[in-house]
């Protein structure tokens, strides 16, 4: 595997994969019925599953001929976690400035 | 900043019983950000900062539980005590490496208060965020949220 986070992160930056996301929320469909509401052609849709599937944000099946194509929700919640954890992250620290900032009031008063 | 934004990204809001110049303080001078940066549990021994656009700081977190944790970026705009704006990059090798974040904080002073707005998102290479002029913060939270959900569904 590839830098996961960051693959996925490039290939969420794209409004028609994320079009195609919100499109397989829904459920599993094929290239056909994915490409229907967009005004592109069905090898440049190819072209972005393809990417998709790169990324781990999609798997497309193997067992039918048109092989459809659903959300990897794994690939999604490691997104999901990843701003989670800088949310924590930020979140202690700006209690520790807090902290902070009423200590330093603190010793001023002391003055 | 825009109101729009306040859906989307990482946003965190908070005021500080301080005024903008010893908040903005806290975020410049080494000696300071080592005693705030960090959750719980964690330390900030190590900071090195040069202050200025273009200007690249460097910074270690460490915890008895998860060691050390190397983080740096550079300064994109300092405006003094009103705005900062900086890349926020992992070093180390757990899922978050390599993937670089844009970090734009606000300071407004209020009677002696400060309102510091925070917020955060990946930060793609120029070419890809031309291409798409800021269209996929919006998604973020979204799939975010249908992650979420999903997952739900799935262990449910």
């Amino acid at each position: 595997m590839p830098d996961t986070l960051s693959v996925t992160l490039s290939a969420l930056a794209d409004p028609t994969r994320r079009a195609i996301l919100a499109r397989l929320a829904k459920g599993e469909a094929t290239v056909n019925e994915i490409a229907r509401p967009f005004d592109i052609s069905l090898p440049a849709v190819s072209r972005h599953l393809k990417v998709m599937e790169a990324a781990g944000l999609i798997s497309r099946g193997r067992e039918a001929q048109w092989r459809p194509c659903r959300l990897e929700t794994r690939t999604l919640k490691a997104v999901d976690d990843w701003l989670s954890r800088y949310r924590r992250f930020w979140t202690e620290s700006f209690d520790k400035m807090d902290a902070y900032l009423a200590e330093l009031k603190a010793k001023e008063k002391r003055k | 900043m825009s109101a729009r934004l306040a859906d989307d990204e990482l946003l965190i809001t908070r005021t500080f019983d301080a005024p903008a110049s010893l908040v903005f303080a806290l975020w410049s001078k080494p000696e300071h950000m080592k005693r705030w940066m960090g959750p719980a549990n964690f330390t900030c021994p190590e900071v090195k900062i040069d202050f200025r656009v273009d200007g690249a700081y460097r910074a270690m977190i460490t915890s008895p539980a998860h060691g050390k944790n190397w983080f740096g970026g550079v300064y994109r705009e300092i405006v003094e005590n009103k705005r900062l704006v900086f890349t926020f990059t992992w070093d180390n090798d757990g899922p978050s490496a390599g993937v670089e974040t844009l970090v734009t904080i606000t300071f407004e002073e209020k009677g002696g208060k400060t309102v510091q707005t925070f917020h955060q998102r990946p930060f793609l290479n120029v070419e890809r965020r031309d291409s798409h002029v800021g269209g996929w913060t919006s998604a973020f939270d979204k799939l975010a949220a249908y992650a979420a959900q999903i997952a739900k569904e799935h262990s449910a």
